[in-house]
């Protein structure tokens, strides 16, 4: 979590590959990411890591079930091999009765449980969420977040989500707040002894301490 | 300030848009061209030989200027429409800030008359050098050292460029800037792609294309046939079909789309991607696309047309002879013509000078019997069945009353020529006819039913036809063509004519004098020498002047409107993509952060360019086949029909030349696609 221009999203890009860090190195599993090249960096995008946008980036002129598959044909994978996965986690999101339908079709929770599942598709080790709630009305919002835990409870999926809106952020299992491009704060939910309505409290404390700036610094 | 905005804009829209500026540069020098055509040195020459004939197709210039003005608006809208289209951002932020939209349009204004006056400057020159050198090409081409060469600028063709030029310009900018003005902040700052269309069940899609196949199969065999050329009512039925055809044929296209993405392997990169991007461009733009399609069809087909025509009237018929002249009230004879000729000392200037000899049979008023010819007639009937035997069924049943041709005249055409002479005896007569009436199919026919030596009867008198049957021209050019006439030993032609007969004395220039300067001045020299002899003559340029007109005048307009028709087409195809892709910019960007590499991006983008232009442009081929033929069926003799193989020939080049620009064309728009692709890789911030 962090403010404006605090540096969030550029870090997920960094991670994502979609910026050059200026210095410094990124390691995920023990590879340093800016060193990829070729193959192994499509291959690093394509299976390592998954995407989820605020704006849900579907392309339009795709139905639902092309745009889950899109990953796949950027990254030369057999289809069949993913089927299987793709019916599972149709069924998951709940949206088996909108792949064959267009963006345009579909209410924004859809929308963005679609792009969830092109995220997951390819079963990447770790998803990069920009505030996916951001276009979300909470109803959809917290469906979503609930998905979204689901996941990371039941298969382990790691989860790295930029956000702004505490509601969201109580979901999480460590928050991390970033400040011109620092990170300064940690705050962890202890599991299981902490409800998610009290670690949500303790955020919107943090949040409230931490709303000056740098010079409020705890 | 505003000044230097406009200065600037002006500056990076030329440098951004090299498809608009070119697209200037081709509008000028075309309106440059159609204008300065009456002061090509060919138009030049042509004017003395066949000066009516010029003259019509000059009064046409006005119509093609017109016709140039309307065709050419559309290349420079659709180009110009490009530019503000990208610039609709730039826009919207101008507005945000407070410009009034006045003050916008006159900053666009400003800065489109600003590139235009650039362009009628870089434009005329290159306008001017092109149609010298053309000139000068054709000139060169077909061998007029005659008129020597002219300048052929024109200070009138410059003026009514630049008039046509700014004219469309500035229509297409009202029309434009007045869509762009009208549009709200919002929807000018964001970029989106073209709403969904309303879709009907894909049956409706199939149905329209099978529709559109049926019709274009219908008007191409209407086309070949020749039935289109029966009347206006099949012609415009024909043509009706085609449009039809061709529009409906496009309109259902996005069902086969759809097979397409759904067939396939839809994991081959980008696959289903590039397929709905093609898919919705044909949605969209089905008309654009085949109004695209029929224009490259025109081209194909004047191109076709053109050369082809072009080059059956170029082919010259032999030339043997340089002059003839005619007997008049004053000449009465052959010796008479001589002796005017050695009073002007112009005898010497030939190196052969002879009479030729054609007459009726005098010995006969008969002129329903005079001649019969019953056994070649019942030879062709025993012949197999042809369109040609036919013909000639139908047309010999009617030379019952030949002219005659004497022997020995005949056989110095025949010298002049290089041919072998004729020896007859003297119940022997070869017939001739002319080249224009008769095709090689039937002097074939008529050579295989002479070989069998056939017994005519001429006046009573049995005589037996024998040899092949002659063409070379007895004369120059046109004073007397022949359908039917038999060549007869000069005794023989004596008695049936009775002495009384036409001479035309045939002369052709002395070696030495053509040599010093080409043949065409020579004639030319010859000609106002001759003309204050008060002879009658006819003079190989007359001959030479026609053939050139009709192929000057064919080629010339045809190849005009085909290079026109094609570079409108692909500007607006690679217009249209290009503009689609920016709008669908944030497809491409999507596709950045899923991970897709810049060359993969390019290849899908390259795909989709080779599709779109590829979809008109082979319906376009595939009708051009029939198209191109039904042309030659319609304007063509007999005698060029038959020349398949040369006509292929034709086409073959035809269609490497329209796949060079089509190559060229797609070579610039995958640049510039490439180059739009590689703005997207650079992150933005989004809020």
């Amino acid at each position: 979590m962090g403010s404006s221009g605090s540096g969030k999203s550029t870090l997920l890009n960094c991670i994502a590959t979609v910026i050059h860090p200026g210095s410094g190195s990124i390691t995920m599993n023990g590879r340093q990411v800016q060193a990829l090249k070729g193959a192994a960096l499509a291959d690093y995008r394509g299976k390592e890591i998954g995407y989820l946008f605020q704006n849900f980036e579907l392309l339009d002129n795709l139905t639902g079930y092309e745009n889950i598959l899109l990953p796949l044909s950027l990254h030369g994978v057999p289809e069949k091999e993913s089927r299987k996965r793709l019916e599972k986690l149709a069924a998951y999101l709940e949206i088996k009765d909108v792949l064959q339908k267009f963006p345009s079709q579909m209410s924004g929770g859809q929308k963005q449980r679609v792009a969830a599942a092109r995220a997951l598709i390819l079963n990447p080790g770790i998803i990069l969420a920009d505030e996916p709630t951001g276009a979300l009305d909470s109803r959809n919002a917290k469906a979503l977040m609930e998905k979204l835990a689901g996941l990371n409870r039941n298969s382990n999926t790691t989860i790295l989500m930029v956000t702004h809106d505490c509601n969201a952020a109580s979901y999480c299992k460590r928050i991390l707040f970033i400040q011109d491009g620092m990170i300064f704060h940690e705050l962890r939910r202890s599991i299981p002894e902490e409800s998610q309505q009290e670690f949500y409290e303790r955020i919107l404390k943090a949040m409230a301490q931490l709303g000056g700036g740098s010079a409020n610094v705890l | 300030m505003f000044f230097k905005l406009i200065s600037r804009n002006s500056r990076r829209n030329r440098k951004e848009n090299g498809l608009l500026f070119s697209s200037l540069l081709v509008s000028i020098i075309a309106f440059y061209i159609i204008l300065a055509l009456p002061r090509q040195d060919v138009m030049v020459f042509l004017q003395e030989m066949e000066s009516v004939a010029v003259s019509k197709l000059m009064t046409l210039i006005p119509v093609f200027y017109g016709m140039a003005l309307f065709i050419l608006f559309f290349l420079i809208y659709y180009a110009s429409k490009f530019q503000l289209e990208r610039r609709r951002h730039e826009f919207g932020v101008y507005l945000m800030m407070g410009m009034r939209r006045v003050k916008l349009f006159a900053m666009l204004l400003a800065e489109d008359f600003r590139n235009s006056i650039l362009s009628l400057a870089v434009g005329l020159p290159i306008a001017v050098l092109l149609s010298e050198l053309v000139s000068l090409v054709t000139a060169r081409l077909v061998g007029i050292g005659i008129v020597g060469h002219q300048v052929s600028f024109s200070l009138h063709a410059v003026w009514w460029t630049a008039m046509g030029f700014l004219l469309i310009k500035l229509t297409a900018f009202l029309l434009l800037s007045g869509r762009i003005s009208r549009q709200e902040i919002g929807s000018l700052l964001t970029e989106t792609p073209d709403g969904v269309k309303r879709q009907l069940p894909p049956l409706c899609y199939a149905i329209s294309s099978l529709i559109g196949i049926l019709c274009l199969a219908a008007a191409y065999a209407m086309a070949i046939k020749g039935s289109a050329w029966q009347g206006i009512r099949n012609m415009g039925l024909t043509v009706l079909l085609g449009l039809l055809g061709t529009f409906s044929f496009f309109w259902g296209l996005r069902f086969l789309m759809g097979l397409a993405v759904r067939s396939g392997r839809s994991d081959r990169r980008l696959h289903v991607f590039n397929f709905r991007q093609i898919q919705e461009t044909v949605i969209h733009r089905s008309g654009a696309l085949a109004v695209c399609s029929l224009l490259i069809l025109s081209a194909l087909c004047c191109f076709g047309a053109g050369v082809a025509i072009s080059r059956f009237y170029g082919e010259s018929e032999q030339h043997v002879l340089d002059y003839t002249f005619q007997t008049t009230e004053n000449m009465h004879s052959g010796a008479d013509i001589r002796q005017t000729l050695a009073e002007h000392h112009l005898d010497t200037r030939f190196s052969d000078l002879f009479e030729m000899k054609v007459g009726h049979i005098n010995t006969s008023d008969d002129t329903r019997n005079a001649f019969r010819m019953e056994p070649v007639m019942n030879a062709l009937r025993d012949m197999p069945s042809s369109a040609d035997r036919d013909v000639l069924l139908n047309n010999l049943q009617f030379t019952t009353y030949p002219y005659l041709i004497s022997l020995s005249s005949y056989n110095r055409v025949l010298t002049a020529a290089d041919m072998p002479v004729l020896e007859l005896g003297t119940d022997e007569a070869a017939v001739y006819i002319d080249s224009s009436f008769t095709t090689n199919g039937r002097t074939r026919i008529l050579n295989e039913v002479f070989r069998s030596r056939p017994e005519t009867v001429l006046d009573g008198n049995p005589l037996f036809l024998t040899g092949t049957v002659q063409t070379t021209k007895l004369v120059t050019d046109r004073t007397i063509t022949l359908s039917f006439a038999l060549i007869l030993p000069d005794d023989v032609f004596e008695r049936y004519t009775q002495g009384s007969y036409s001479v035309y004395l045939n002369g052709i220039l002395a070696q030495d004098m053509a040599r010093d300067t080409s043949l065409m001045s020579a004639i030319s020299e010859m000609n106002s020498a001759l003309d204050g002899t008060g002879l009658s003559y006819e003079s190989y340029l007359q001959n030479m002047g026609r053939q050139l007109f009709y192929m000057v005048a064919a080629s010339y307009i045809t190849i005009y409107l085909a290079i026109i028709f094609l570079l409108i087409a692909n500007t607006v195809i690679g217009v249209q993509f290009l503009m689609g892709q920016q709008k669908s910019g944030r497809r491409y960007r999507t596709l950045i952060r899923l991970g897709a590499p810049y060359r993969t991006l390019c290849r899908s983008a390259r795909k989709q360019i080779r599709w779109y232009f590829g979809i008109p442009t082979v319906v376009a081929v595939f009708s051009s086949l029939f198209g191109v033929r039904a042309l030659l069926t319609g304007f063509l003799s007999y005698n060029a029909k038959e020349d398949l193989p040369e006509m292929m020939l034709v086409s073959a080049a035809m269609i490497l030349a329209l796949c060079v620009i089509e190559y060229i064309y797609v070579a610039a728009v995958k640049h510039s696609s490439d180059r739009y692709l590689l703005s997207l890789i650079v992150p933005e911030r989004e809020e």
